[in-house]
This record gives C-alpha cells, structure tokens and sequence, in this order.
C-alpha cells in the first residue's frame, strides 16, 4: 500500500527541527512584547480555609508594584470545562450548574496552592517580594485527603454547594459526580461463570512534569480587544471559556497558541492564571506574563486521577468472560476541571477491550484537599486498564491459561458493536497480541524460567476522536490555500502540543494535492486566523484534523485542476497531480507545472484557489447518564496495542529493572513511522515511571512533599530499557484519513499493567498498588516467604 | 556590577545585579533564548551551556562569575547558517517532540563528544542523566547522539 503514497507513510523528518535544535522556537517564556510586566500569584498556604480578610495595602506601596489584585477585581465567575458538556443534559443530571472554580477565590481555599491573590509589577522579582507583603487572614478548616474518607457522614464539606434541598447529608458527601452504567445482564453473567474474580487496585497521582511550565500573556488593545499567548493544546476552546469566564464576547478574544513545550492533556483547559493576566494586564494598562515556577506547576496544574478500583469479573472454565462489575473511587482533588471525562473513560474500557457483554459499572468523583486532577494522556484509562489486565493474568493463573490465549479469546475484534454501542470498524488486537508474542520470544521466555527473570503483557484500547467534550460535536475546520506560485498555505485551529501534528497534517496536504512536503507551510492554532479545531486531546489530532486537512486540500486541488482544465483542454477527471506537476492520464504531452496553473488562476481568471472544509465526526454522544451509544460511538475509529515487558527483580532490594518492552500498535494506516515510534518511546517513559516511580505524595497537612523535580521520580536516560521494540500494525481505518488512527495516548496505558504482569512472573508477588517501589515489592516477598512453610505444613 | 562575558566568541559588556544567574542573563540581557529554565533548580538541564569544555548549569551559576571564560550556547554551534552534527543528527533522527530539552541535550551532548568521540549507548545514556526529557523516551536522542559520534570521527 506504501508504494502508493508519495509523502503519507514516509518517516520524514519534522517540520519544526530546525527552530528546535537552533534555539531559535519561541515558548511562552520566550515571548518579550514591549512595556510587559511581570504577574505573580498569591497561593493558599492551607489545604482548606475560611478567607477571613486580604490586606494588600503595603504590597500596593512596593516600589514597581503596578497592580495587586484579588476576588473582588476580577468577574467572580466560576468556570468548569464539565458544563460545557453538562448543559447537553439539562435536566438529566443532579446538578444544573457544576462550576465550582473562580481565577481568584473569594470565600475559601480548598488546597495548598489554589489561588488567592495576584500581583504585576516591573518585573520578577519586585512580583515575587511584594507577595510576601499581602496578609491573608485564614480561619483554618479540618481537611481531608482521603477520598474513602470524603464520603464518610461527617467528613469535612469541601464544596457547600453540594449540600443541597432535597440530598440528606451523608449520603453523597463530597462526591462531584457519579454514574451508574448497566449492560445486558450482569446477575446472568455472573451464574454463567465457573470463576469469579475480585480485586481492588490503587493507582497514584502521576503528574504531566511538562519540561515547560504553564504560563500565558495577556494584552488589551486601544479598541478593547484582548490578545492571549498560552501554553496551550487547545486554541480554540480556550478562546470560549475565556469568554465566559469574562463575560465578554469570543470575537473581542484572540489566542494564539505558541511553541508548546510539552501537554500530555494538562494544557487542554482554561487555567485560573489566563483570567488573572487578563485582570492584570487590564488593570495596568500593559501585558502582563505570568509563568508558573517548576514548584507551582506540580501543585496547580492538573495531574491523573488517583483511582481505587474495585473490579469481579466472572469467567467460564474456558476462559470466556461472563460478567464484570466494576466501582471506581476517582480521587478528583479540589475542583472538578474535566469532570466526568477519566470516570466515565474507565468504565467504557470495561466493556470495550474484550468482549464483556454483560457488566455493570459505578463511578464516584469525590473531591479532596488535593491538587486536582483533569486530562493526562489515557484519560481514566491506564487506571481502569492496570485492573483488567493485571487480573487477566490471575484468571490466566487459575484456569492453567498461557495469558496470551487468554486475551486472544476474549479479544474485540473487528465489525463487534460493544456493549455500550461503539462500533469498531477496524481492529488489529489479535495480530497485536500475536506479532508482540512472537517478536519477544514469548513462548520460550514463560516455559523456560530464568531465575528473577519476568516476562509480562498487557493490551489497550483506546479511543482516536471523543465527541461530547465541548458539546455535541467533535469539530475540526480547515483552510488550504494554493498559492500564486503552487505552494500551499494549510490553516487550521488545532496547535502542535509537541507531537508532532504540524508535520502529519502537511504530510496529509502535500499528499493530496500532489505537491513536496516543502511546498507546505502551517499556519495553527490563531484563533484570528484559523478556523476553529477543538485542539489536541483524545488521540485526534491525526485523525480529526487530518480529515479536515485532507478534505480542504481535496477541494482546493477541484479549483486547481478546473483551471489546469481550461489551460490543457482536458477533462478534470483525467488529470492527476504528481511531484508538481498536473498531467493528462490520457495524453502524456498534456502537463504543466503547478505553478503555471496557479499563476493562471489568480493573474488571468482572477479565482483564488482556496479550499475549505468543517469535519465534524459522523459520531453519537456516549450518553453521560446512561453509559450508552449509538454506533459508531464517541469515536471515529478505536486504537488498539499489546505491549510485553521483561524485567529482573532483585530479591534482596526489591528493585525490579525494565529489560525491554516490545510493542505492537495498531495506529490505522500510519502516516509518520518514525514519530509513531517516537509517540511510543515517550508514552513508555511516562508508563514504566506510572509502574514503578511517579507520584505526588502529600504530609498530613495536605502540602505536595516531593514537588520538584529532584524528589517526583521520573525515569533517566539511564534508568529506561536500552532496548524497545516497535510493530506497527496497520489496519486500514474507513473514517481515518487513508485510513489512519491517533497514536499519541496509547502506549502509556497498558505499560504499568505490563510491567506488573513481568514481576509476577518474576518472583511471584501482585503488586496491585502503584507505583511498584522496592519497598512493595519487598514487602510483598516477605509475606509470600512467611506464606510458604504455612501452605507446607497444611499439605 | 559591570562585567564582560565572552558568549559564543563575542565581547558583551554588561551592567547586571550581581544575584542574576548567567541564564537570566543569556536571556533577558542578550535575547540568547535557546537556553531554557525548566526548574532553576538544576534538576532539569534545559539550561545547559558549554563554559570552557564543560557542560555547566546556567541556573545554578551566577553571570559575574563567569567573566573571563568560554561560553557557548546553543546559538553558538551553528557556524555561517550550518548546523553542528549534532544538530542535524536530531533532526534527522525525530530525537525532537515539544523540543523543550533539546537545546540543553544538544550542548550536553556536544561536551561530551567533544571528550569522548567514540561512547558506548550506556555511556551516552550516563552522561545525559540530567537531561530530562517528557517526550521522547530518550531512544532516538541515543540514536542521535550516536549517529553524530559516527559521523564526526569520519571528519
């Protein structure tokens, strides 16, 4: 099929290289406007607090001191990316209205971090001295950071306004959001198992650890339009909830998303800091840039939701999966930011990566005195996936199973509707799990023991395309203009996270239209100028933006060959494009440079070649009270992997080694090898860490004890397998552009489970808790050694 | 303070607070932005520059005691408009995603090629330890950073 293509499928190397390695790509902290001042923001030092009173007044007097603001400055309008979604199913829902964060907090402080005052001043320094001048006067509140505990009667309210006219207390303490989702039947499933299997899981909270902080600028004009840099996957998007946060209509905003060092979801909502540069920069008449120190972006970004997930699941003695229930605790922190999303993506893999027909499923989002979590890489779903597959294994264990068969007999396949509803029209999990087998030496490596040796697999889906985020829609628009002299202009909403979009979308268009990779050029993520997308989260990028870029690039290449038409005195059917140049299929003598014809069409017809195109997913809502669909379900296409770990556990330390890790993934036709196989690489550095490392740890006060980068630990380049092996499995998706799927999320997903999986083989203990330090491990060694004389003796 | 660095082969006379790192400096006083702060703890390498052969951490040194020295950054590799090896090898190899790192894993790894031109993988994945990169891995840096050692020992 590769022959076919001339730049699709191509590993060519990335667009934005250059400015890269040169130094030469602007990030936020790169962007210097004339006259900008410096915001910085007061921080709650308690994790639950009455704000009693603010004195700014000596802060006001500091020298270079341009602006102190607090609450009462700003709109005091509460924001949440969740209503955007929640005001679908008005009337459907408990609550009406689940806006519970303001850019300054007025009333209480909910977490050690959250926001409470700001200033600017003439720069850094003078920003960061006069902070240490506001007296905030607290009355401090009991607190709780336990979620188990949180719904408990009596535990500490962290939101008043969930106590509401007609809800006892007690009764759903604390809890932003819960859902119950029921398919077939779960009592007959379960009667039709010969094993039932329970477990509970804890995961932990992983944080983003972008290399570039957060951070924004914001600047007014004369006219009263407003101007803000961000740090941002979702351009677009974030133009809408700063118009509500403001009160003020989207066209008088403009986003312009700069170089962005970094995502993994946690730059794809509004953050308190935009509206605060805003109030700033209105207040002293100047832009006003604020970015986040390393230490406040680990404690006032988002991070992934710690979940405990309980999960039964009954299978026959063949291995056929009968039945699961599955209840997820969500730890959701302070404020609910994406609400429902990783909730509701935890119990939609229930029923999704194997064929589970029947399955009930119970999520609670229950706020703590946390830092709060929202979108990271997965979304709900490595959570949700460490359960399934490090009970896979078990089931495999009990019933005398290889793992690998398994997983091969319950596997979705394609043409399956799921449970909920999804259709999956491509789906490449049995070859995944067969080519990931093969290539790691599978077989020979689980009969043949070597001593502390483990090898271990799990497998994913995902989803590539997620309707139902900002309403019922899942839109991406596109311009592409053909230029004057055959060069092509592509203008799109979405930004370019660091994955590389940029590069694939001009793949897709230099593809189309039959022209050089070199001839495109990428303009993204202006909200002045580019239509809108809704940005670079739910693995879409690829396969939603690439829809909207082929189809403009289709329709500007009609104008195209129209005008090639009159000037060959051929039909347009039977022109092609190739290497620049429009021929007739019929006669070779009929050709010319696509230059000539451009040039034609804007000095001598007066047509300007500009193709256009909205591609909104032809895709259904999975209904937020119901857990249903209709096929396809929220997504286009669904993404699908295996992944083995092998790994050396040391029984003295504990200390378990990644070996290597081979991975299959099915990615739909694959537009850029080399940076799928990138996507892979990273997603397996943030997954082994997820296994084994990461996670923010909190004292009994509710302050983050390992917020900096020494402490939070992530893996070195010395620390990572030196060796990892890629299969890409192409299966031809219908609704992808040629066929392709996204491939940022995924490989995260199944790597902590993996790995799990790998110890087990090892050394024979389940850890079920992450991340997996030695002490657990250890700690799980001694008990098996202490178990075995007693199994001995029973014998 | 009045002070003189000698940044990437030319003379900058300067009037800075004698508090200010020699990363502030870098990039506020001479627009030299390659150099990122990631942490200003020295945890991270972003901002790292090649100050007399050695890679050093701009956050964690002060710019008035670094007069009299070499100092290069990453602007200063390229020579008339042409990339370094090293440079061209991350592209070429996609050892770049959001590129947040690269400058700081570009010069780490030109110090080290610079003393040692033949690394094994391990030696290379050693001296990059305090580069972190979110994106990538770390494979394709290796396969960067190794193609470039191939590439230079041919000149």
């Amino acid at each position: 099929m590769n022959s076919e293509f001339k730049v699709v499928g191509k590993s060519v190397p990335r667009l934005d290289g250059l400015e890269k390695v040169t130094g030469e790509a602007r990030y936020i902290d790169d962007v210097k406007l004339s006259n900008m001042a410096f915001g910085k923001i007061l921080r709650s030092p308690h994790a639950h607090a009455k704000i009693i009173s603010i004195d700014t007044s000596k802060a006001e007097k500091l020298p270079g001191v341009l602006a102190v603001i607090t609450a009462k400055d700003t709109p005091m309008i509460k924001f949440c990316l969740y209503q955007w979604i929640a005001e679908h199913y008005k009337g459907r829902l408990p609550r009406e209205d689940y806006r519970d964060k303001l850019p300054l907090e007025n009333y209480k402080v909910r977490y050690v971090g959250d926001e409470v005052a700001a200033v600017a001043a003439v720069d850094m320094e003078t920003a960061e001295n006069a902070l240490s001048l506001i007296k905030v006067k607290y009355e401090r509140l009991p607190i709780v950071l336990d979620p188990e505990e949180a719904m408990k009667p009596g535990a500490p309210l962290i939101h008043d306004e969930l106590l509401r006219p007609g809800i006892q207390d007690g009764l759903e303490r604390n809890i932003g959001i819960s859902f119950v989702y029921k398919y077939g039947e779960i009592e007959k499933g379960f009667k039709e198992a010969d094993h039932v299997f329970e477990d509970t899981f804890h995961t932990s909270q992983q944080h983003h650890v972008c290399m570039e902080t957060h951070g924004a600028i914001a600047a007014w004009d004369k006219t009263g339009r407003l101007t803000i840099w961000a740090s941002t996957q979702t351009a677009s998007p974030l133009r809408m909830e700063i118009s509500k946060a403001l009160d003020m209509p989207e066209h008088l905003i403009r986003v312009i998303s700069v170089k962005c060092g970094g995502g993994f979801g946690s730059k794809n909502e509004m953050y308190p800091h935009e509206i605060i540069a805003t109030i700033l920069a209105k207040k002293t008449g100047r832009p006003v840039k604020i970015v986040y120190t390393r230490e406040e972006d680990f404690v006032s970004s988002r991070t992934r939701h710690p979940m405990i997930v309980q999960l039964k699941t009954g299978v026959t003695k063949e291995g056929r999966i009968t039945a699961r229930y599955g209840k997820v605790i969500a730890d959701k922190g302070a404020y609910l930011s994406q609400g429902p999303g990783p909730l509701f993506t935890a119990g939609w893999v229930m029923t999704s990566l194997y064929r589970v027909e029947n399955a009930l499923y119970e999520g609670y989002s229950v706020f703590t005195n946390k830092p709060y979590a929202g979108a990271f890489r997965g979304y709900g779903n490595p959570q949700m996936t460490f359960a399934i597959e490090s009970q896979m294994d078990k089931i495999a264990e009990t019933l005398h199973m290889d793992p690998r068969e398994l997983r091969l007999l319950n596997a979705r396949r394609q043409g399956d509707i799921t449970a909920s509803g999804c259709e999956v029209k491509s789906c490449g999990l049995s070859e995944c799990i067969e080519r990931v087998t093969d290539a790691s030496g599978w077989k020979k490596k689980r009969q043949q023991k070597t001593p502390r040796h483990g090898i271990g697999m799990a497998c994913l889906t995902h989803v590539s395309g997620q309707r139902g985020i900002y309403g019922d829609a899942d839109l991406c628009g596109a311009f592409v203009i053909i230029n004057d002299d055959g060069t092509v202009t592509v203008l799109t909403g979405g930004s370019d996270m660091g994955q590389g979009l940029t590069t694939v979308l001009a793949q897709i268009a230099a593809e189309e239209i039959g022209v050089k990779l070199e001839d495109v050029r990428m303009v993204m993520g202006d909200t002045d100028t580019c239509p809108m997308d809704f940005g670079e989260y739910a693995s879409r990028g690829t396969l939603v933006a690439g829809n909207a870029v082929k189809a403009a690039a289709a329709d500007a290449k009609k104008g195209l060959l129209q005008m090639a038409s009159e000037m060959l005195n051929e039909s347009p059917e039977n022109l092609t494009i190739s290497d620049r140049k429009i021929s007739s299929i019929k006669d070779h003598n009929k050709s010319l440079p696509i230059s000539k014809v451009a040039y034609y069409a804007y000095f001598e017809k007066g047509v300007s070649l500009l193709g256009r195109s909205v591609w909104d997913a032809p895709t259904n809502l999975l209904d937020l009270v119901t857990g249903h669909t209709k096929p396809p379900g929220p997504s286009p296409a669904y993404l699908f992997a295996a992944q083995v770990a092998e790994v050396e556990v040391d029984p003295e330390t504990g200390y378990v080694k990644v070996l290597n890790f081979t991975c299959a993934h099915d990615v739909g036709k694959c537009i850029n090898p080399a940076m799928v196989e990138s996507q892979i690489d990273g997603a397996l550095h943030q997954g082994i860490g997820y296994a084994l490392t990461e996670g923010l740890m909190y004292n009994k006060n509710g302050r983050a004890v390992n917020a900096t980068l020494g402490e939070y630990k992530m893996l070195s380049a010395s620390d990572m397998p030196p060796l990892s092996r890629h299969i890409i499995v192409e299966t031809i998706d219908p609704l992808g552009p040629y066929g392709a799927k996204g491939a940022g999320e995924c490989a995260l997903v199944p790597t902590a489970a993996a790995v799990a999986n790998a110890i087990y083989d090892a050394v024979g203990v389940r850890i079920t808790t992450l991340p997996i330090t030695p002490e657990k491990v250890l700690r799980a060694l001694k008990q098996k050694e202490n178990s075995v004389p007693l199994k001995m003796t029973l014998k | 303070m009045k002070i003189t660095l000698k940044v990437n082969g030319r003379i900058h006379e300067l009037d800075v607070n004698p508090n200010r790192t020699l990363l502030e400096v870098l990039r506020e006083d001479m627009d030299l932005i390659g150099a990122k702060c990631g942490c200003q703890t020295g945890d991270c390498g972003a901002c790292t520059v090649i100050i007399d052969g050695t890679p050093i951490l701009s956050c964690l040194t002060l710019a008035i005691s670094n007069e009299d020295k070499e100092i290069t950054t990453v602007e200063g590799l390229t020579n008339d408009g042409n990339l370094h090896v090293i440079q061209r090898k991350f592209i070429d190899n996609t050892a770049i995603q959001c590129g947040y790192c690269t400058p700081g894993l570009v010069m780490t790894a030109k110090a080290l090629l610079d003393t040692n031109p033949n690394p094994t993988d391990e030696q290379i994945r050693d001296y990059i330890r305090g580069n972190i990169c979110r994106c990538t891995g770390y494979t394709k840096i290796v396969d960067a950073i190794r193609s470039a050692a191939e590439e230079l020992r041919k000149q």
